[in-house]
């Protein structure tokens, strides 16, 4: 038991201490390294959170575009990964396909950008909301389907089978009886897919040509021959960037217990 | 519920066009296209045969990145395995603020891959680090090792490790929480090491999840763009190139359009090779 305590503190002291630094950097109090001994400078305040909005004039709404996109593509995956597993959960022959879903989930996206940024072209869809939200629900429609599948196989089917009985269609069913009982999976699918989503630097990138930005694709190039953005505004882009997605995994940390790579193969095990 | 056929089609359809039309529809025609002179710019597309890729495969940058990436799934893959899966391990059973604990050893993978390389950027660097600090205590100015050769792709590995072993803990952790308490007791009564507990009860009961985890882990390590993007852009030299990079610098930064491409399909194949190894090896267990 001390061991374990001993383990985990070190543990939450390695991963957490460069996002500590960058925090506190944020808040302007910064190392002065070529101090002997090294010290800290700077005194704590706000402005380096607005001076964001200076270096990156675009950056608020950069912020706004990646909320959008990625509750979007987030809502756009659960829409087509939840009927989907569903049939392949209450159908014996398809679990055998289910393991494909695991290699396309696994396939980066670098494989097939190239002639996907060219079909969007073609197809007039660079620089839409609609070519970037469909791709990205692309992206992570295989993991939701894996999931979801294995939500739906632990579920005994005679609660769907009784709503049969009283005379409810496979829609009805699949989302007012199947659907309430999986919920904690069904959020806490969603809350991965929105932040492996939020996260996505390659898709966005290619599919844009700089006329909207997502956050990933604005921080892509902080970094150019013609400029190097100031520590402390980096570290506040950085630390507003992380944190709607740490108060989205703080809020639903319960129901992000039920996020289960392994219920599918325990199931098909029977 | 019984499903008819006319049922599971229509409850797969809107996902089949989703992929056939943004995901596996785009690559196949990438596939085909890379057979030929193909280009958004050029006019007049002929067949080439394996033209493209032989001229990637010969390209020196290009087996650089190659290597890169072999030996850097073989380093990070494994050390992230074993990173999160202690971390899950500790926290398997409950302890006072462990929902805390939960959130906040998953933090690190909440920021972006680019984010991370923005962020290790600046920690790295001399003036405003992490090392600089703790290496001026002894007098020492530190320099960055990311423009250190022989340091850079231990660095890039160390990053990744960072971020991605906290996503594994909480992939692993529910499987380790899910073990029936009678098989630890078991164990604890036989006087069984926290090693031999390992061994015996832990690795068996989340070997399928690990395999799972394993695949994903390395299709991600296989196609290592954004991590390396900011932090060292593949260098220095070919220090951390990697074949994503190659392939994204050939087609969107040179107009190589054929050579990205074609190499892109390269890390594609690597990913299929590793997938019909993992689908042979859950079908075996499945006839077990």
């Amino acid at each position: 038991m001390r061991a374990r305590i001993a383990f985990l503190a070190v543990a939450l002291a390695l991963f957490l201490l460069p996002l500590a630094w960058t925090v506190v950097a944020a808040f302007g109090i910064v190392p002065d390294n070529s101090a002997r001994p090294p010290s800290w400078s700077g005194s704590f305040s706000f402005d380096h959170f607005a001076e964001v909005g200076l270096a990156e004039p675009a950056f608020w709404e950069e912020l706004a575009s990646s909320t959008v996109f990625a509750a979007a593509a987030a809502l756009v995956t659960i829409a087509v990964s939840y009927p989907a597993a569903y049939a392949l959960a209450r159908s014996p022959v398809a679990t055998r396909v289910v393991p494909v879903f695991v290699v396309l989930a696994s396939l980066p996206a670098m494989a097939y950008v190239i002639p996907l940024s060219d079909v969007m072209r073609r197809a007039h869809l660079i620089d839409t909301a609609a070519g970037i939200i469909l791709s990205e629900a692309a992206v992570t429609a295989p993991l939701a389907v894996y999931v979801l599948h294995g939500a739906i196989r632990q579920l005994s089917p005679s609660w769907e089978e009784a709503a049969v009985l009283d005379g409810a269609g496979m829609w009805r069913t699949l989302l007012f009886v199947a659907l309430p009982l999986i919920a904690p999976s069904v959020v806490a699918t969603a809350i991965v897919v929105f932040v492996i989503d939020w996260n996505l630097l390659l898709v966005p990138l290619v599919l844009t040509s700089g006329e909207i930005k997502t956050v990933p694709v604005a921080m892509s190039d902080f970094f150019t021959f013609e400029r190097e953005l100031e520590w402390p505004s980096a570290a506040a882009a950085l630390t507003i960037s992380l944190v709607p997605v740490a108060l989205l995994v703080a809020l639903f940390h319960r129901a992000l217990q039920r996020f289960s790579l392994e219920s599918a193969i325990q199931s098909s095990d029977e | 519920m019984r499903l008819s056929r006319r049922d599971q089609v229509v409850l797969c359809a809107p996902l089949a066009v989703l992929l056939a039309g943004w995901l596996v529809g785009p690559a196949m025609l990438g596939l085909l296209a890379t057979f030929t002179n193909y280009s958004p710019f050029t006019t007049g597309v002929r067949f080439v045969g394996l033209a493209n890729y032989s001229a990637v495969v010969q390209d020196p940058q290009f087996s650089a990145a190659a290597r890169n990436i072999a030996v850097f799934t073989a380093v990070a893959v494994p050390l992230e395995l074993v990173t999160g899966f202690l971390i899950a391990y500790a926290l398997r059973e409950p302890l006072r603020g462990r929902a805390a604990l939960r959130v906040l050893l998953l933090l690190p993978w909440l920021v972006s891959p680019i984010g991370s390389g923005v962020m290790w950027h600046y920690l790295f660097a001399s003036t405003t680090g992490i090392a600089g600090y703790a290496l001026g205590f002894f007098g020492i100015s530190a320099t960055s090792p990311l423009g250190d050769e022989r340091l850079a792709p231990a660095v890039v590995m160390a990053v990744e490790v960072w971020r991605v072993a906290p996503f594994v803990a909480f992939l692993l952790l529910p499987g380790l929480v899910a073990i029936p308490r009678e098989r630890w007791d078991m164990a604890r009564v036989s006087g069984a090491s926290s090693l031999r507990q390992i061994v015996d009860v832990a690795l068996p009961s989340v070997r399928p999840l690990l395999l799972t985890v394993t695949m994903l882990l390395t299709g991600l390590s296989l196609g290592s763009f954004d991590a390396v993007l900011i932090l060292t852009g593949g260098g220095p030299g070919n220090a951390t190139m990697t074949p994503a990079l190659y392939s994204y610098a050939s087609a969107f930064e040179t107009n190589d359009w054929r050579s990205g491409a074609a190499s892109a399909w390269l890390i594609a194949a690597a990913v299929l090779a590793a997938g019909a190894v993992y689908v042979s090896l859950t079908r075996e267990r499945d006839r077990e």
